[in-house]
């Protein structure tokens, strides 16, 4: 780029290309990289993490042996056994024999097919991560042109699995092209990412409080364990899916573990934040019955899985005003609850009533 | 059930009085900074913030809490208003025009209706009203305020340093013989000699005038009234000029007599620092909530080093007025109120956007030291480069092989659509040689055509307002 100042009349080339191009892509000019060597002082967005401990990548080469040879020795025996199994049967009768290996055939495809969307859900969620730490990154820096790229891409990815067209019409309204990154990303929180939040909080809602109903009503203590894994689950997929990057039921696997570390470390200042509020809910509870505040209890916990979840999964962080509560959350399933037991023990004691009445 | 609605009545205004929902702006800059463009665009955008949902940035309209804004007439009769109809009119006539400059104090008063946001408050009052005064006065009477520190010889002194500078020499040569060989110490009715005094008054401003118009430069040698004198001119309170003769000012001064020269123009200048200034900045100080300060980074870029430190010294002084510390005397004599402080480098128009950054910057380094100052104080202290009223949009094109994001506007000598890249604007402050390689070209455009139907355009006026009366409207 030349530092020089420059004119550009209506009867120079530049000056005509320049007016094409903006009557082609009208609403705003695609930035492939407009002014990248002025922003050549600002740091490469790529090194976001600058400060931490550094990941162990040195572990020792026998135990990261472990895991692998174990999977590989297992496949290959059971590929052995099979082989075996397979010939054996030929040999006792040709029918039979085909039949089996046809099952097994489909076992190998199947699961590999299911391999291959687990490690492409993977990928997806690292990119996700990494999508993350760039817009975290590009939220310091006083940087312009290198956030409509990213939140392009965002876009896209998302538009794969939800209708997002009056949220992005919203977004391409509100920005212009004056506007820098930061103020980009801002936008696009507002706007976009904003009306997703809410679907989500909503999602959240419905698992969190159908789940609290079903243990309040759930005889089994063991179908209740069942009843948080299918719910979680369910929860989990639908919230990756709306934030567009869907998780199979491997990633899911590794999303809640991902889930429930976050709400083991981060979450603690909320825990102290909720306890308040938790220890009121429990002296309404015990009125209503051991079963319900277990349901509550169990909602409650979803709820917060739910949360985490979105944390993970939103392309940027939230800010402080917009960070999803608890408390909203929480209302509707001592609601739901609480209307169940209700109509539940219409009738049957009317004392109960009242308290649950009072308290509430 | 009346007395329940009486009550209702009562706590809501009891509320709104206890919420201080009353803001006063001042609008502070050098003349030529774009402070009438400034407050024009201002109450243009919260005009129209209760139909459109344009302001991005300010949260009350973004979440369309604001139901409508009027102009009202305010409370300080003695202040002229400030005429926004006509700037308005001047703006988006077929000949648009830039509004008029400021040659006084002016104000405007804005009432706002919105919804309230807080949960609580709501509770008591769905709706509220925010008042927002906008002080607009020429950026020169600020450079007063050092003047309240000084005594007349003190000042003397400064002039004489000031004026001996090589290049100001040019201009002032003459009247510096004039004033130098002025007998000072001869007994004289004030009568008498005033109309000498008055003449010689005039050669002194005149003469500065004239160096500042070419150079751009401000000082505390001319103070502000000399500038512009508002509704003195002509007041023999702006008849006295500095002692120039170094003689005299070695002197001791008490063995003058009081119907001396001299002593005639000390008491002028105690007049005017006494009677003029500190009523000014008394009104000015004591009831300011929020200030912005203009500055037209771009033209101390194209001006040059020298013009560039005397820019930056004059903003230091300007901004010391708000630096002030518990001990300050500024703070025992105007006990003033500003919380937040918002310093603008306006015209970011003439700049592609992606050179917004390097220009805010370039500012910030200039401003630097007072900032730091004022961010002392615990003033709330932010930096922004804005547009009131944008005269151009932005574009990008193929210039020798390469992409150049330029600003696409109207050449002003010949009314033809122009693509101008003004060059690498500089984002750190640059040593003598480099100003002298410094080639940029902020050539303003000529104003497109507006409709007075829709709010104009800016750049980051949403973020200027959410910075400066946003925390109101909760």
């Amino acid at each position: 780029m030349s530092d020089k100042p420059v004119k550009f009349y209506s009867k120079d080339k530049a000056h005509q290309d320049a007016e094409k191009l903006l009557k082609t892509n009208m609403p705003r000019i695609e930035s492939g990289a407009p002014g990248s060597e002025t922003q050549s002082d600002i740091v490469a967005t790529g090194s976001a993490a600058s400060l931490g401990l550094k990941t162990d990548t040195k572990k020792p080469l026998l135990k990261k042996l472990f895991w692998p040879s174990l999977s590989a020795f297992v496949i290959f025996v059971a590929g052995y056994e099979a082989y075996h199994f397979i010939a054996g049967l030929l040999e006792s009768n040709w029918l039979l024999g085909l039949g089996a290996s046809i099952l097994g055939g489909a076992v190998i495809v199947s699961g590999g097919y299911g391999l291959l969307k687990g490690w492409r859900a993977r990928r997806r969620f690292k990119k996700r991560e990494k999508q993350k730490q760039q817009f975290t990154q590009l939220m310091k820096d006083n940087s312009y042109g290198q956030a409509q790229a990213l939140i392009h891409e965002v876009t896209q990815d998302i538009a794969d699995h939800v209708h997002i067209s009056t949220l992005k019409a919203q977004y391409d309204r509100q920005q212009q092209q004056v506007h820098n990154d930061q103020e980009l990303i801002h936008i696009y929180s507002g706007s976009v990412i904003a009306g997703l939040d809410k679907m989500a909080i909503d999602i959240v809602t419905k698992h969190a409080s159908e789940a609290a109903a079903m243990v309040a009503l759930s005889p089994l203590a063991a179908a209740d364990m069942a009843l948080v894994a299918w719910r979680s689950s369910k929860m989990i997929e639908q919230l990756s899916k709306l934030y567009g990057c869907p998780q199979t039921a491997l990633g899911r696997l590794e999303m809640t573990k991902r889930v429930f570390k976050n709400m083991m470390l981060a979450g603690a200042s909320e825990l102290v934040a909720d306890a308040g509020v938790e220890l009121l809910g429990k002296s309404l509870t015990a009125t209503i019955s051991a079963k319900a505040a277990q349901g509550i209890g169990v909602g409650v916990l979803i709820a917060r899985m739910g949360l985490q979840t979105m944390h993970l999964c939103r392309p940027m962080p939230f800010g402080q005003e917009n960070k999803p509560r608890l408390g909203q959350i929480r209302k509707s399933i001592y609601q739901k609850v609480v209307g169940l037991v209700k109509s539940a023990s219409t009738g049957k004691s009317e004392q109960g009533i009242d308290t649950t009445e009072k308290k509430n | 059930m009346d007395w329940i609605n009486k009550a209702r009545i009562k706590s809501s205004d009891l509320i709104e009085r206890s919420l201080d929902r009353n803001i006063r702006i001042a609008v502070t800059g050098l003349s030529g900074a774009g402070k009438t463009a400034f407050i024009t665009s201002l109450i243009n955008q919260l005009l129209f913030a209760s139909n459109e949902k344009h302001l991005t940035f300010f949260r009350a309209n973004s979440q369309r809490r604001i139901k409508a804004c009027k102009l009202m007439q305010h409370d300080e009769l003695h202040i002229p208003s400030f005429d926004y109809n006509a700037a308005i009119n001047h703006l988006t006539a077929e000949e648009p025009e830039w509004p008029m400059s400021t040659k006084t104090v002016t104000q405007a008063q804005l009432k706002s209706r919105f919804t309230v946001a807080n949960r609580w408050l709501r509770k008591v009052q769905s709706d509220s009203h925010v008042t927002i005064d906008v002080i607009d006065y020429p950026g020169e009477w600020l450079l007063d305020l050092p003047l309240l520190s000084m005594d007349y010889k003190e000042w003397s002194q400064s002039c004489c340093k000031y004026l001996s500078s090589e290049r100001r020499h040019k201009y002032t040569n003459e009247v510096f013989q004039h004033i130098s060989t002025l007998d000072h110490q001869t007994r004289k009715d004030e009568l008498e000699i005033s109309n000498k005094l008055s003449k010689l008054a005039k050669e002194y401003a005149s003469s500065l005038l004239e160096y500042r118009k070419d150079y751009n430069d401000y000082a505390t040698v001319l103070p502000g009234r000399f500038i512009l004198p508002g509704d003195l001119a002509g007041a023999p309170v702006l008849d006295f000029f500095p002692i120039l003769n170094q003689d005299i000012l070695n002197l001791d001064w008490s063995q003058f007599d009081s119907n001396s020269t001299l002593a005639i123009l000390e008491k002028r200048f105690n007049y005017y620092k006494n009677k003029i200034i500190k009523p000014f900045f008394h009104d000015y100080f004591s009831n300011v909530d929020r200030q912005i300060v203009l500055i037209d980074t771009g033209s101390a870029l194209e001006a040059g080093y020298e013009s560039y430190q005397d820019l930056k010294e004059t903003i230091e002084q300007l901004l010391e007025g708000f630096s002030y510390g518990r001990s300050n005397w500024l703070k025992r004599l105007f006990s003033p109120t500003i919380d937040k402080l918002m310093i603008a480098t306006s015209k970011a128009d003439l700049v592609p956007p992606d050179q917004h950054a390097a220009l805010e910057s370039f500012m910030q380094k200039m401003v630097n030291q007072a900032k730091n100052n004022v961010d002392y104080e615990g003033v709330e202290v932010e930096t922004m480069a804005i547009s009131a009223i944008a005269t151009s949009e932005p574009i990008s094109t193929e210039h020798q092989g390469k992409r150049l994001l330029c600003v696409k506007g109207i050449e002003q000598s010949s009314g033809e659509s122009v693509i101008h890249y003004p060059g690498k604007v500089p984002s750190r402050t640059l040593s003598r040689e480099e100003w002298n390689e410094l080639n940029i070209d902020f050539s303003p455009f000529a104003i497109p055509p507006l409709s007075p139907d829709e709010p104009l355009p800016h750049i980051r006026m949403d973020k200027v307002i959410e910075f400066l009366i946003g925390d109101k409207f909760i």
